[in-house]
């Protein structure tokens, strides 16, 4: 794509186009990073919140900054989604400031800093410069709102790239129930449980296979249509935590998880209740039937009919 | 190509690149920036003092320096005058023994024209590449380097379209985007070395940075501008198969039978040239 735009002569570029094609054959569900096609220097890149911490599931993007000596000088990173751990539209720099104590060297890569920096995500800050302390409870908030749109940043052309990099990391998360269900029917059986066994006797001849389904369909729709749904979308990641963590999860998750559970109930609920409902003017319909027939009143039926 | 880059680069200041300015303008309310220009500027001060490479100098020049200094280094400068015929200054930035081994071993090549040499450090390079990518090291992480260098040992052979002369090669030494290039070479070759011989590294390096091997190479042999100590020396010399020759010119007196250089002669474990003859003089008291 850039390959005659740019000197080839020239070592930083030719490095950097090197990195690109190893970026886009090895593509990683962790993170996702791509140049501005006016400027091979600047990148984009978006990074998953690591999982079991409280980033779990958040999409951070920010921008990456290559320097004209690169890969002898080390390259800038810039956050734009707010995390709570890094300051936004602050650099941060991998090699010389706290976060990363060993001197930047040729045999890093973007691929590699951006695996750092997603190590650094749960890290205590210490105080370093261009970190953020956060509560685990702001964080997680921070997470979920992360994934409902990627930020308003730069030129058209940057925030088009951006958007194509949101798409891709929702395309490669977690489908959010698949998460959430086995462990919240483990570990939470008063709520969860409970429920599927009422689903189940209401169910009655409904084949099992059924009672899965309303969760799948749930998730296709919210990766699909995320801005329209962002409440279930988004809760998954704290729902899960919120129930690995039991006794110590807060008010916050108690009140995060509601609505999804909501949602759940509402839409396993309404199928049940036409199921039955269907079943039983069925069965009013054969029993007046009947009736009518076996009371000599056939005639006048087939003609309402 | 690099002929006509050659004169271009002559200036060591010139940052040797010419790609689109990138804006930096929002990048930069950050204290690390200053730092880092902080670091530039000392550099700078220094590229004006020293190119990478200096000119021939007599040892007199040398022995000038320290006129009214210490009569002991005075008297080794003679001793070393016996051997050596000239010097050349290297920028103490960091890199100085890197700088020196390259320009000393190229230059070695272009005045022996030892094909056989030439042959026997490729078939060394080659086996460092494997070392590396054994190592876990991505490819493209390294082949840059290894490329550039490659090619300037070419190039000091006379005879094919590439060929440099000696003028050239000085200009090359002090253009940075190859000498960098062909320093960062040898770093990584250094750093695979004693990666996979870690066994046979680790106690010297425990006693120098009490670090682990992992960790030294991480922090004192792969980032550039970190000084090289007798365990670069060492891995560098047996991972290419070059004897490397060092002289170390302090105040350190000797005993009653006069005035002798100390040295020490790093020779390489495995092959390599048989009688030695690059050397490099590195001058402890001030460069490195």
């Amino acid at each position: 794509m850039a390959e005659d735009k740019y000197n080839l002569k020239n070592p930083a570029v030719k490095r950097i186009l090197q990195e690109l094609k190893e970026m886009q054959s090895n593509p990683s569900d962790d993170f996702m990073s791509l140049p501005l096609e006016e400027n091979i220097f600047e990148w984009q890149f978006a990074i998953r919140g690591p999982g079991e911490t409280e980033f779990e599931g958040g999409i951070y993007h920010g921008r990456i900054q290559l320097p004209a000596e690169y890969p002898f000088k080390p390259p800038s990173f810039m956050l734009l989604t707010p995390n709570g751990r890094f300051e936004t539209q602050t650099k941060i720099c991998l090699s010389i400031s706290n976060h990363h104590p060993e001197h930047w060297q040729p045999s890093w890569s973007v691929r590699t800093a951006l695996v750092a920096l997603i190590a650094f995500m749960p890290t205590n800050p210490n105080g370093a410069l261009g970190s953020l302390d956060y509560k685990k409870e702001e964080r997680r908030t921070l997470a979920i709102k992360s994934r409902e749109a990627p930020p308003k940043f730069g030129t058209p052309e940057r925030q088009k790239l951006i958007d194509e990099i949101h798409e891709y990391m929702l395309s490669k998360a977690p489908p959010v129930p698949q998460v959430h269900s086995p462990q919240a029917s483990e570990e939470q059986p008063t709520n969860t449980d409970g429920e599927a066994q009422a689903n189940l006797q209401n169910a009655g001849t409904i084949p099992t296979g059924e009672v899965q389904n309303p969760p799948v369909a749930v998730g296709d729709r919210i990766v699909e249509e995320v801005q329209e749904v962002p409440v279930n979308t988004d809760t998954s990641p704290a729902n899960v935590r919120a129930s690995r963590e039991v006794p110590s999860s807060g008010l916050a998750d108690q009140l995060l998880q509601k609505p999804e559970n909501r949602a759940h109930k509402a839409a396993d609920d309404r199928l049940f209740t036409w199921a039955a409902v269907g079943l039983t003017i069925a069965i009013v319909v054969l029993l007046l039937k009947k009736f009518l027939k076996s009371s000599g009143h056939g005639a006048l039926f087939m003609d309402g009919s | 190509m690099q002929n006509k880059d050659g004169p271009r680069a002559g200036g060591d200041l010139e940052a040797a690149t010419s790609n689109p300015t990138p804006d930096f303008d929002d990048w930069a309310k950050f204290g690390d920036d200053d730092i880092m220009q902080q670091q530039t500027a000392i550099r700078a001060e220094e590229a004006e003092k020293t190119p990478f490479v200096g000119d021939k100098e007599p040892l007199s020049s040398l022995a000038a320096e320290y006129q009214s200094g210490s009569p002991i280094l005075l008297e080794k400068i003679k001793v070393l005058g016996e051997k050596y015929a000239a010097i050349r200054r290297t920028r103490g930035d960091g890199n100085c023994f890197f700088r020196s081994f390259m320009f000393s071993y190229l230059e070695h090549i272009l005045e022996s024209q030892d094909q056989a040499e030439v042959d026997r450090a490729k078939s060394n390079v080659e086996q460092c590449r494997k070392t590396l990518q054994s190592l876990g090291y991505a490819d493209f992480t390294f082949e840059d380097f290894f490329a550039l260098f490659l090619e300037q040992l070419e190039s000091v052979l006379q005879g094919n379209g590439t060929s440099i002369s000696q003028e050239e090669l000085l200009l090359r030494s002090r253009d940075q985007s190859i000498s960098d290039y062909v320093v960062m070479f040898f770093r990584f070759v250094t750093s695979g070395e004693i990666r996979k011989r870690s066994e046979f590294f680790e106690p010297f390096i425990m006693g120098l940075t009490n670090a682990t091997v992992e960790q030294f190479c991480k922090s004192s042999v792969e980032p550039m501008g970190e000084e090289s100590d007798h365990v670069h020396i060492t891995a560098l010399s047996d991972a290419l198969g070059v004897p490397i020759r060092v002289v170390y010119l302090d105040r350190s007196s000797c005993d009653s039978a006069g005035v002798s250089v100390n040295h020490h002669d790093f020779i390489p474990a495995v092959g390599g040239l048989p009688n030695a003859s690059v050397m490099v003089v590195v001058r402890i008291c001030g460069c490195l």
